[in-house]
């Protein structure tokens, strides 16, 4: 069982990685890259928090082997931001309070990018069913929802919220 | 959680694929989305010397139709499924199994429909870590002797949870299996051993190709129970096809009933299906009488090991074969 080199696009920049054929995605973001945003909860496909992009698609990085996402372009939460400016998903995450302990955050932020690429302002039924696989023991969900249907809004307060979310600041 | 070690081989046609599952046969898996398999090699269950991935083989991908039937590839995911017009118009019972498997993020776009018919059969009792089964005695499935889900079992009684498998044998499908040289169909009804250490009756050395769905008119319909409506496996669910008499389009001429998630495969019930022959599509009573029929048959070979006491399953084999008929009589209707 050899070690391949292997070449992974990964947030629009190439890495060369040598790997094992049992390295999972995940393992070698984390372990050997450093992005460690991508987190392992469950590690059997139940959970979510793993949740990346291949090709545009949300996918679950702990069931992905590194030698089988050659040749597609992988985004990780890394690369949602640019450089020091949050994607307006990510500031409505925090606009209305939808981080507590954080563990979740990047694979719900990961599915619910990829829904608004083909969807801008979802509703809730579209955005729950979209988050459906990922799972998150914090929030109870109301507000990762709200902060999606509503990500469109560049505001740090949100307007279409009618109850003030942040007034606990 | 690691996964165990194995050599990965990345053939680039069929024929290399079958190549080399000719010559590796039972230390070889094939690998499609590997959303079962490779959680299966994660807790231990299983720890492949190869693993033959599909990942290059395009050609398996595909939906199309020819004379009266639709062809699907086994590598086709299953999110293409649920998009597919042609699936969703003509074999409606598969297009809204698909759309209940899992969660978007864990198999629409990596899960296969190939990977889906021949995920392997689970159980409580052997769907664990190593660690948690390492505190007991092995079961059949695990290589020993005892069954822990039902007492004295020679065999194991370990349940199918396939949404697709179920949908696909309501619709009649039938299943075309590749080896070097070689080719077979088989309906898929008949592709099932009656022991769940090896549910499939499928040779090492053979690949699932094809599958193809006869659409010769009819309405389907699938419905299914879980815990959860996304993430969580059925517990219990049916699929049902009902045939219109060609001189009266309110008659029911021809019926098929699965029920699955509880048994060791699908089950198939044509003579409770055969009760809705001559019956109007109006007619719930008929509907109610088979569906109950249907849970005494199913009731006999469930085994309590896939959660919720097996009372409850039981009678939801009723409700939901009753809605799944109502759904398909509604359709025709439409
Ligand atoms: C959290 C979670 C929830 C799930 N929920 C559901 C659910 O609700 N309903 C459901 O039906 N399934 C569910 N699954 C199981 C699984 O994800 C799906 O069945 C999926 O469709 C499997 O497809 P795959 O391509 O990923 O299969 P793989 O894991 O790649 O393969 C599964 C098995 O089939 C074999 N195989 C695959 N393709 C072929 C082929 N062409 N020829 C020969 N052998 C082949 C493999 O060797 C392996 O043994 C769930 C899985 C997880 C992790
Ligand atoms: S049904 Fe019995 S033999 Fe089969 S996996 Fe469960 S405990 Fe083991
Ligand atoms: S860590 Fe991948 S789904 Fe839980
Ligand atoms: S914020 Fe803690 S798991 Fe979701």
């Amino acid at each position: 069982m050899d070690k391949i080199d292997i070449s992974l696009n990964i947030n629009d920049k190439p890495f060369e990685v040598r790997v094992a054929p049992n390295d999972t995605l995940l393992e070698v973001l984390r372990d050997q890259l450093d992005l460690t945003g991508s987190k392992e909860s469950c590690g059997e496909g139940v959970c979510g928090s793993c949740t990346v992009h291949m090709d545009d698609k949300p996918v679950r990085s702990c069931l992905t082997l590194a030698l089988e996402a050659q040749g597609c372009n992988i985004k990780t939460v890394e690369g949602l931001a640019n450089g020091d400016d949050l994607s307006d998903l990510q500031q409505s995450f925090i606009d209305h309070g939808a981080v507590q302990c954080g563990f979740c955050t990047p694979g719900m932020l990961m599915s619910a990018d990829a829904l608004l690429k083909s969807n801008p302002s979802p509703n809730e039924e579209t955005t729950r069913k979209a988050l459906s696989g990922n799972i998150c023991r914090c929030t109870g969900y109301a507000k990762i929802v709200e902060a999606v249907c509503h990500a469109a809004n560049p505001h740090d307060r949100c307007p279409d919220c009618k109850t003030d979310n942040n007034s606990g600041e | 959680m690691r996964l165990p070690r194995f050599d990965y081989l990345g053939p680039d046609t069929l024929d290399e694929a079958l190549d080399l599952l000719a010559t590796h046969r039972e230390e070889a898996k094939i690998l499609a989305g590997g959303t079962d398999l490779l959680v299966r090699m994660k807790k231990g269950l299983l720890t492949p010397k190869f693993l033959i991935s599909l990942k290059a083989l395009n050609e398996l991908s595909y939906i199309k139709k020819e004379n009266d039937c639709i062809k699907i590839g086994a590598r086709t995911s299953i999110a293409d499924i649920i998009a597919s017009d042609l699936i969703q118009k003509q074999a409606r019972a598969l297009s809204q199994a698909c759309e209940k498997i899992g969660a978007v993020t864990i198999q629409h776009y990596r899960g296969t429909i190939g990977g889906n018919i021949l995920q392997n059969n689970r159980c409580h009792h052997y769907n664990q870590s190593d660690f948690h089964r390492s505190g007991r005695q092995a079961c059949h499935k695990d290589g020993g002797k005892i069954c822990y889900a039902r007492d004295a079992s020679d065999r194991c009684n370990s349940t199918c949870q396939s949404d697709g498998a179920t949908a696909l044998m309501a619709l009649g499908a039938k299943i075309v299996l590749a080896s070097k040289g070689h080719e077979r169909t088989v309906d898929l009804a008949n592709f099932y051993t009656t022991d769940g250490i090896m549910p499939f009756a499928i040779e090492s050395y053979e690949l699932l190709k094809e599958i193809i769905v006869p659409a010769e008119g009819g309405s389907s319909a699938y419905q299914r129970l879980a815990y959860r409506s996304a993430i969580d496996y059925p517990i219990v669910c049916a699929g049902v096809l009902l045939k219109l008499s060609a001189s009266q389009k309110n008659i029911i001429d021809d019926a098929r009933i699965v029920v699955g998630a509880m048994s060791r495969s699908p089950l198939f019930l044509a003579r409770e299906a055969s009760s809705l022959k001559g019956k109007k599509l109006t007619d719930t009573e008929a509907f109610k009488k088979a569906a109950d029929a249907s849970m005494n048959s199913a009731a006999a070979f469930a085994v309590h090991n896939v959660g919720a006491t097996l009372e409850y399953r039981c009678v939801m084999v009723s409700e939901m074969v009753f809605r799944a008929l109502k759904s398909a009589a509604q359709d025709a209707k439409a």
